[in-house]
């Protein structure tokens, strides 16, 4: 979790980073009057390696994934809840009732 | 809905506790929040954790529901005076409360004493006449002194009012498969279905009502449902798969001479034979033979 989201803010300072080194060429190529033809090579690696740490810690940090298919196990139901709302009292427990003593100390 | 992880999680907790491993108090919790039927547990480890002062106090507020918790359980276990003394404390507790007058209403039922559990039931339907809750105890009290005909009656009336209510479509589902009136079973499960559309068990139930129906008609609605239920549960539910073959063979027995698609049945039917060989090979190896001459039995007829 911790390296994560470390991970997290080293990608954010790379990608604001990327974004500040982009206007100071666009302001160095307004001051030397050239055709601006695209961004230094600099610039897209730190892009890149920015979207790449950040796509990192944006799937890692908030948790683990849980399935969606309704077979695996976290899904697949394999016994009803008892309907307790309708739950009766006269059942064969009353027989067995005389093997539990036990006695709330108030 | 109680998962395969959660079944797993819960079966293991109850180990542990049984064996004085400790974790009680989360057993209980898992309990509640699966709402399984387990009174003897709960009322000896909840009793064990509500005559520890230190314990109890630790709870904080859980305390109070652990309280209703117990004295349900001992009313399940005719505990009769653990329960009375744990309503008590609630009692002293919250005087006005409507959840501890419906809990003292319960304790009259587990006592046998119906007329004034229902006078106490209709008495708090006067201050509130939507609690739900009430509603299905006093169902429930019908039930319990075996008036099926009038459980039935008021749980039609109760569902005409709260027809969202897909627990008692179950209830009545059930209470119609007791009569053996599978055709209004089957519509109660519809109704079910249409609620939880994806819970495999209820499939699976409707699946057996329509072939309990029989007719060629239900059969094959019957095979349907089996084959969502297979769909669902990934094949992991043997009786979904041996109701296939059972289908497959008492179709193929009615619609002798006219079989316009059964190309296709007979594969799904070796599909789920198949599916079943394996399960029973790796699980009960033991039991395989029988398997195969009950298939076979049934494949011939």
């Amino acid at each position: 979790m911790g390296l994560g989201f470390v991970v997290g803010v080293v990608g954010v300072v790379i990608l604001s980073h990327a974004a500040y080194s982009t206007i100071q060429y666009r302001s160095l190529l307004k001051i030397t009057e050239e055709e601006f033809s695209g961004p230094p090579m600099n610039v897209v690696v730190e892009l890149l390696l920015g979207l790449v740490l950040c796509m990192w810690a944006a799937l890692t940090v908030p948790g683990n994934f849980l399935s969606i298919k309704p077979d695996t196990d976290e899904n697949r139901m394999v016994s009803l809840p008892g309907n307790l709302d309708f739950m009766i009292f006269n059942h064969r427990g009353k027989v067995f009732s005389s093997e539990m003593d036990m006695k709330l100390k108030i | 809905m109680v998962t395969k992880t959660e079944d797993t999680q819960l079966n293991r907790l109850e180990n542990q506790v049984d064996n004085g491993g400790g974790g009680a108090w989360e057993y209980l919790c898992l309990i509640k929040k699966l709402k399984v039927r387990r009174p003897e547990k709960v009322l000896k480890y909840g009793l064990s954790i509500l005559n520890d002062s230190k314990k109890r106090s630790s709870l904080g507020p859980e305390e109070w529901t652990l309280y209703e918790q117990v004295s349900i359980a001992a009313m399940d276990c005719q505990c009769l005076d653990v329960a009375k003394d744990c309503i008590k404390v609630l009692q002293k507790k919250f005087p006005e409360s409507k959840r501890v007058a419906r809990l003292e209403a319960i304790l009259l039922e587990a006592k046998g004493s119906w007329t004034e559990a229902e006078k106490a039931y209709t008495s708090l339907l006067e201050d509130n006449p939507i609690d739900q809750l009430i509603h299905k105890r006093r169902i429930a009290i019908a039930k319990a002194q075996g008036d099926i005909s009038g459980a039935i009656e008021l749980l039609n009336k109760y569902l005409e009012i709260f027809m969202a209510d897909h627990d008692a479509w179950r209830e009545l589902a059930d209470i119609y498969v007791s009569l053996q009136m599978y055709k209004q079973a089957a519509f109660c499960y519809e109704e079910v279905i249409l609620a939880q559309p994806t819970v495999p068990l209820y499939h699976l139930a409707y699946a057996d009502v329509l072939y309990t129906l029989g007719g060629l008609e239900n059969l094959q609605t019957a095979k349907k449902y089996y084959a969502s239920t297979i769909d669902l549960t990934g094949g992991k539910n043997t009786r979904a798969l041996f109701g296939i073959c059972l289908c497959t063979s008492a179709i193929a027995q009615l619609s002798k001479g006219r079989n316009k698609d059964e190309k296709e049945s007979s594969e799904l039917h070796s599909l789920a034979v198949t599916a079943l060989e394996k399960d029973y090979k790796k699980t009960a190896p033991g039991k395989l033979p029988l398997l195969t001459a009950a298939l076979k039995s049934l494949k011939i007829s």
